[in-house]
């Protein structure tokens, strides 16, 4: 983006008069055009809002990070640059670097660090937080020459790897990597005359490039959630129902490495609580036998389901879909045939296709960088590791049918839901839930890091994060209501759901009605109002609304967008099912 | 209206988006208050990106109004064609 298209979009965006999202943009130099450029990629990430840029005083980026922590904006970038550790390592002191200062400069540097750390840490718990390190190049500081790295060089280096590596840990912040900005070489980032005339340091496509991955790190797209795989020439080279269970390959001593790079690939997203499963044109036998073998690179187990058939493909993928039960658009489907992808593609329009080159490296390098984009995420939590588990439990559920729904077999469960009532901002599953569910949610709004953090200060909020674990393990954390409590003009007390979801591993265990009774019982309010909005998504939502007598029979639906009502009186009076046991968490 | 001065127009429109186009035309530091040194800089960084042209921030710093910023643009793009 050039400064004008930046400036352009900016005054565009002046007059929409969309919902105010406050920034901070905090830096120890003049923010000059790096503010424009941030504003404008957080335009483009959030479209329709009005995003507006705080930033703090010339020179004290710790007044600034003090400052931003105590106000009500959305997000915060932080740039650091050499100077920021200590003024004597910018272009603008004349406090020198001579060798005998140099020791100065490092104890300096290490006080400074450890001051920006615990501000950090204060802005993380308030907001979430982008920190880019600094990337222009250091002072002449050696006495070497500059193709041969001088100690105090290596020594500032280490303080900054050290000190990053700890600011990554600290709840919200998070950090810009530096290689992504190594597409503009270092020698091409300074701006020697501007940082001299103006304060402000960067060349603008620089700045350009570090606003651009700032609003990265800050908005991150949501990630898919299953990936489903090919097998023959895919997870392994050769085709397994010609030449055998002994004979296709994934290593490196027989010239299939880039299979087995690709299984280990697999195995680290599954890690990470990625959903894998199989579609291949085989004999399930034939396919069982393969993936039995001991030396494969992912666990067979992280496979599921495994669809091996001679059915198109398009089939296997809509089995893998529903047992999944996820939409198209969050999976990822990967076959080394063109064929292949094409009939699956037209199937289902929103799945992301890839190819799989087996026989060139450098796609299949390509192929693992753009799989860490596809899925990855700012933070691995509890949930990401119980997904599989828990998929398997709900496979078996569902072959039960009917059986499963029953009241005698669901108390036959030793289930257990956990009602936690405590707002605990550091706790981002129950964000995550509500920006990632489609299906059992009640009206598809979204919430910004920030947004969330604002709405659990406010003293009327109440949360709900339900937890559910049964004979079968545990689900972790799978439903979540936020809303606000408040009194009328006669003292009765009225809870406003706003949001309302709950992961469709939960689903057919009756937790949205164990929430309902927890609900009125912990605010003891006479009445939920539930701010309800149909989406394309939100049917198993809808259907639940109409069985608990909350919205009425889909005949009659008046206006889909009205706020639907539940009294308390209404709820007790329909004596619902709870077949599980309740755990109450408070503070 | 020429090209030259549309597009020097379009730099001050997106830098002070407040300002109609005939108060533009008829700016000065004197008169826009938003007009301070870092929105000087902004501007003539604005202006050196749509003309393809290397300003140098000293010679500029006298220009204080649209007609004088607009005269250096011309003299400039002069310079660049010949």
């Amino acid at each position: 983006m050039t400064l004008n298209q930046a400036l352009a979009l900016i005054r565009s965006a002046r007059d929409s008069g969309g919902e105010k999202q406050p920034h901070c943009l905090l830096c120890g130099f003049e923010p000059l055009h790096l503010k424009t450029l941030f504003q404008a990629h957080l335009l483009e990430r959030l479209p329709g809002s009005a995003v507006e840029i705080q930033t703090g005083i010339y020179g004290d980026l710790p007044g600034g990070l003090a400052a931003a922590a105590e106000s009500s904006a959305l997000g915060a970038a932080v740039v650091l640059e050499w100077s920021d550790f200590d003024p004597r390592l910018g272009l603008r002191s004349s406090g020198g670097w001579a060798e005998h200062l140099q020791s100065d400069i490092l104890a300096s540097a290490r006080q400074r660090a450890a001051h920006i750390e615990t501000s950090l840490e204060k802005l993380g718990r308030r907001m979430p937080v982008a920190l880019a390190p600094p990337n222009l190049p250091l002072l002449p500081l050696g006495n070497t020459v500059s193709a041969q790295a001088s100690v105090v060089e290596l020594e500032l280096e280490h303080l900054l790897a050290s000190f990053l590596s700890r600011a990554a840990r600290l709840p919200g912040v998070r950090i810009v990597q530096r290689n992504r900005l190594d597409r503009i070489p270092v020698a091409e980032r300074l701006d020697a005359k501007m940082e001299l005339l103006a304060g402000f340091p960067y060349t603008v496509p620089f700045a350009d490039l570090l606003a651009a991955s700032l609003a990265d790190v800050l908005y991150q797209p949501s990630p898919r959630k299953g990936l489903i795989t090919d097998l023959d020439d895919t997870l392994w080279a050769g085709i397994v129902g010609e030449i055998g269970v002994e004979h296709v390959s994934w290593h490196q001593e027989s010239h299939s490495q880039t299979h087995g790079l690709y299984q280990q690939m697999l195995g680290h997203l599954a890690g990470c609580g990625v959903l894998l499963a199989v579609c291949s044109k085989n004999e399930l036998t034939t396919v069982e036998q393969a993936l039995a073998r001991p030396d494969l690179f992912l666990k067979s187990e992280s496979l599921f389901p495994v669809c091996a058939d001679w059915e198109p493909k398009s089939k296997a993928v809509a089995r893998i879909l529903r047992t999944w039960n996820i939409a198209e658009d969050a999976v990822v489907f990967i076959d080394d045939s063109p064929m292949e992808l094409d009939e699956v593609r037209r199937a289902f329009p929103g799945i992301t296709c890839r190819q799989f080159h087996g026989k060139d490296p450098a796609k299949v390098w390509q192929l693992l960088g753009e799989l860490r984009d596809l899925f990855g995420k700012p933070l691995l939590m509890e949930e990401d590791r119980l997904r599989q588990a828990s998929i398997r439990a709900s496979a078996q559920l569902d072959e039960m049918g009917d059986e499963a729904a029953s009241p005698e077999f669901l108390r036959s469960l030793d289930g257990k839901v956990t009602l936690d009532w405590r707002i605990t901002p550091g706790d981002k599953r129950p964000l995550e839930l509500i920006n990632k569910t489609n299906q059992f949610n009640l009206n598809g709004l979204r919430i910004g890091e920030g947004e969330w953090q604002r709405a659990l200060e406010d003293p009327a909020t109440v949360l709900a994060v339900v937890s559910y674990a049964d004979k079968f393990g545990p689900l972790g954390k799978v439903a979540v209501a936020l809303g606000k409590a408040e009194p009328d003009e006669n003292g009765v007390t009225r809870l406003h759901i706003s949001h309302w979801v709950m992961s469709c591993r939960a689903f057919s265990r009756r937790l949205e009605y164990h929430t309902l009774e927890g609900l009125f019982r912990h605010t003891g309010a006479a009445e939920i109002v539930f701010a309800f909005a149909e989406t394309e998504k939100n049917k198993p939502l809808r259907d639940f609304l109409r069985a608990a007598g909350i919205a009425p029979p889909a005949a009659e639906v008046p206006n889909a967008g009205a706020a639907y009502r539940l009294t308390r009186d209404a709820f007790y009076a329909q004596n619902h099912v709870l077949p599980h046991e309740t755990v109450d968490v408070k503070i | 209206m020429n090209d030259t001065e549309k597009r020097l127009a379009l730099c001050f429109a997106n830098v002070f988006p407040e300002l109609s186009d005939d108060q533009i035309r008829r700016a000065s530091t004197a008169s826009i208050a938003a007009w301070d040194s870092v929105a000087h800089i902004t501007l003539l960084t604005s202006i050196g990106e749509e003309f393809g042209i290397d300003l140098d921030f000293e010679e500029f710093a006298e220009a204080n109004s649209f007609a004088a910023v607009l005269e250096l643009v011309r003299a400039r793009s002069a310079n660049a064609g010949n």
